[in-house]
């Protein structure tokens, strides 16, 4: 049962990190579809920068790491600057570049993993030696009861995740930037009325957001799959950024509730792969228990419609400064 | 003298454009995304094949044998069927991004009748039955998002994607039910297949081509001739009119979804009854996300999306074929040309709706802004010149009118047309230029 909880947090920080950039990413006025995309995209850099690093004899733990983490951001930053310079710069319908986005960052990854990284004739795993460092354990935790087996022995993503969420949440709700980030999402003219730099603060936050949503996919296959790359990697982690994304409503724009959101949305998903003694059709039936319990959530927060339980006001609206 | 600080770059929106420039900005645009992509494609084969090669690779692909051209149509015709059934929901801004799900309950309604019904009736009844079944199917994977959004406005987009993976996994039950052997996979079912015309491909893609066009012939006329669809795009346009104008919105709403879905489902039976006899979790083939595509390029146009959905189609079709003639192993590869397609197609409408002014002048630091301002933006920046509507500035000739035809500190101020009569940003832009040039 410690084991159960254990390995729903190291899934629920998935969500985590893909909520927590789309929660930034939303909180500026923009609906980024393209976020499953682009956590396949954090999942290639991320496989690509561990690769560059982790081939020789003897690699370095942290330095493997911190490339990994490296790459997955620049990977998924750049496909977020190309959805911000289309939604924001060209004003594109947010909707229809979003899954331009998500159709371009799976397709990649696809053939970036297949053709660059899975080289050299592997084709199903990475077993590059510095693949345990993203699950290295805090020395001394063996023996310390269930709370060490749930909180104590998780791979470095899963604290970094929940650091992000924190920051992000004191950023939004403390900080000035977080004001006006705010102020930026709600009514862009007001905004820019009292002198705040609109285009700057979308740019930054689309990109942050991205950047942020990249880690999910990297925690993905170094995190939870410990560097096991299967051939439905890319549709996995697709499905995972659509959940990051209807995960945002459950948790009211707010990374605090995130965390907690996220691990539930953990439990939920990999309830069916844990639960011993059901036939394969039961499985594909529990399977279906996340999607479910999205749709009630979804369902039951619109027919509650309380102000606070709203997206941002101008989300979706591209913002055009000459447009009264 | 205060120094005005003009933005290096301006931009405004232009006045409509005539088609055909749009369509050349269009083509153009698609064309340096295909440029590009044969350069990175060329460079990175690993049979070093050429720049050139790519595009002969390309016709091949989606022309090359008789065979490939038939399934070429084939796909293109079932594309454009789940893109004009989105498209009545995108009339009506209601995000259907569920296509996949639609399309894939059509599948499993279909294959459901062949697998429990097939050999035991006639064909011809089992037929009648799989295409009701299908279409309802399809018709109710839509409705239940509609419902909620017409009664308590939930979010659409989300609910529709939800239904999607639903499903994926209703049908990845029912195949592990049928076939419990854990592969997952399921053979095709010889019985209750529907008609063809023939043998060879042509006979088998002609039920689907044919049903493609009857389709497309009805959305046209459903939305531009019927007084259903002028409420679609009455709805779409803006809810509170339509309210006001007496249209039940809330069943628009539903009426519309329950046709959008009976479409997708449509394309569920054809898959399933016409093309595979069998049914996977990846049946859909992603062209529920690839529709909406289709639809925006397509600008909502039955006609444009179907020369949008042979391009579509010509290209992964085609990439295919690339893909095995350059030596890559991952058929992704057209995933991301299409991809790049899409982003340099959705960019360049910016280029169609807006102008961009360089502002070259405001860079070196000359006094004089090249882009006056309208009298909007004095209100907005005080510091370049006396605010509009406020008391009289310092000159003492009082009106402001007046005051703007006058050059004042920092700028040329062209002066504003009388109310009513206000210029187009277009004329205006040119107003300004000659205003700045008879100053000069």
């Amino acid at each position: 049962m410690d084991v159960f909880f254990a390995n729903a947090i190291s899934f629920g920080v998935i969500f985590l990190f893909g909520c927590v950039g789309e929660i930034l990413t939303e909180k500026s006025g923009h609906l980024n579809l393209g976020i499953p995309g682009i956590m396949c995209m954090g999942a290639a850099g991320g496989c690509f920068g561990v690769k560059l690093v982790a081939m020789g004899e003897s690699p370095n733990g942290v330095l493997v790491v911190i490339m990994g983490i490296l790459f997955a951001m620049i990977f998924a930053g750049a496909l977020g600057a190309v959805y911000g310079f289309l939604t924001v710069s060209l004003r594109s319908n947010q909707n229809v570049t979003g899954l331009a986005c998500t159709i371009f960052g799976v397709g990649f990854t696809s053939f970036f993993l297949n053709n660059v990284v899975l080289t050299e004739g592997v084709s199903t795993a990475l077993s590059y030696a510095g693949l345990n460092f993203f699950n290295a354990h805090i020395p001394g935790t063996e023996n310390l009861g269930w709370f060490g087996t749930i909180f104590l022995r998780q791979g470095v993503l899963a604290y970094l995740a929940i650091v992000i969420a924190v920051i992000a949440a004191v950023v939004l709700r403390y900080t000035k930037a977080g004001l006006n980030l705010r102020a930026v999402g709600e009514n862009p003219a007001t905004a820019d009325a009292v002198g705040i730099n609109v285009t700057g603060y979308k740019y930054t936050f689309i990109v942050a957001g991205a950047a942020i949503a990249g880690l999910g996919g990297l925690c993905y296959v170094m995190g939870y799959m410990n560097g096991i790359v299967g051939s439905t990697v890319d549709q996995t982690i697709q499905g995972i950024g659509w959940l990051s994304i209807a995960l945002v409503i459950f948790t009211l724009w707010k990374p605090a509730l995130a965390i907690v959101g996220s691990i539930v949305f953990g439990i939920l998903y990999i309830l069916s792969s844990r639960i011993t003694g059901i036939s394969f059709e039961q499985i594909q039936l529990l399977n279906l228990i996340p999607y479910i319990v999205t749709i009630l959530v979804l369902i039951v927060t619109s027919i509650l419609g309380r102000r606070e339980m709203q997206p941002p006001a101008s989300l979706g609206l591209s913002y055009f400064r000459e447009d009264r | 003298m205060e120094r005005v600080k003009e933005p290096f770059i301006h931009i405004t929106k232009r006045e409509p454009m005539p088609w055909w420039k749009g369509l050349c900005i269009r083509v153009g645009a698609v064309l340096i995304a295909l440029i590009i992509s044969a350069i990175f494609i060329s460079a990175s084969s690993p049979r070093g094949r050429g720049f050139f090669d790519y595009f002969a690779s390309l016709f091949s692909g989606a022309f090359g044998t008789e065979r490939r051209f038939w399934l070429f149509l084939q796909n293109t015709a079932l594309l454009l069927c789940v893109a004009l059934a989105l498209v009545v929901a995108f009339k009506l801004k209601f995000w259907n991004l569920g296509g996949n799900g639609q399309v894939l309950m059509g599948c499993l309604a279909c294959a459901m009748c062949m697998y429990y019904l097939g050999g035991k009736w006639s064909d011809g009844a089992v037929g009648l039955l799989m295409f009701v079944v299908s279409v309802a199917a399809g018709a109710i994977w839509a409705v239940i998002p509609a419902i909620f959004k017409a009664f308590f406005n939930t979010n659409e987009s989300l609910f529709t994607l939800m239904m999607n993976y639903i499903a994926m996994y209703l049908v990845a039950y029912f195949i592990a039910v049928w076939y419990p052997n854990g592969t997952g996979a399921m053979p095709p079912l010889t019985d209750a297949n529907l008609p063809t015309f023939g043998s060879g491909q042509a006979g088998r893609s002609l039920p689907v081509i044919l049903a493609a066009v009857i389709v497309t012939a009805f959305i046209y006329c459903y939305l531009r001739f019927t007084k259903h669809g002028y409420e679609v795009s009455l709805v779409g346009e803006s809810k509170n009119s339509a309210r006001y104008a007496g249209i039940n919105v809330k069943k628009v709403i539903i009426r519309t979804l329950v046709l959008s879905g009976a479409l997708c489902g449509l394309v569920g039976f054809l898959l399933v009854g016409s093309v595979n006899h069998m049914v996977s979790t990846s049946m859909d083939g992603n062209m529920g996300f690839t529709g909406i595509m289709v639809a925006w390029l397509g600008k909502f146009n039955p006609l444009i999306m179907a020369g949008v959905s042979l391009f579509i189609n010509f290209l992964s079709r085609g990439m295919a074929q690339v893909c095995t003639d350059f030596g890559f192993t991952s058929e992704a590869l057209s995933d991301i040309v299409i991809g790049l397609i899409y982003f340099f197609f959705i960019g360049c409408e910016f280029f169609i709706v807006y102008k961009v002014h360089f502002n070259f002048r405001g860079r070196h630091g000359r006094e004089a802004p090249r882009f006056s301002m309208t009298a909007e933006d004095e209100a907005e920046q005080p510091s370049s010149g006396p605010p509009l509507s406020e008391a009289p500035p310092e000159e003492g000739t009082g009106r402001a009118a007046d005051a703007l035809s006058t050059p004042v500190e920092g700028g040329t101020v062209c002066a504003p047309a009388p109310i009513g009569a206000e210029p187009s940003p277009a004329e205006a832009v040119k107003k300004r230029r000659r205003s700045k040039e008879e100053e000069n």
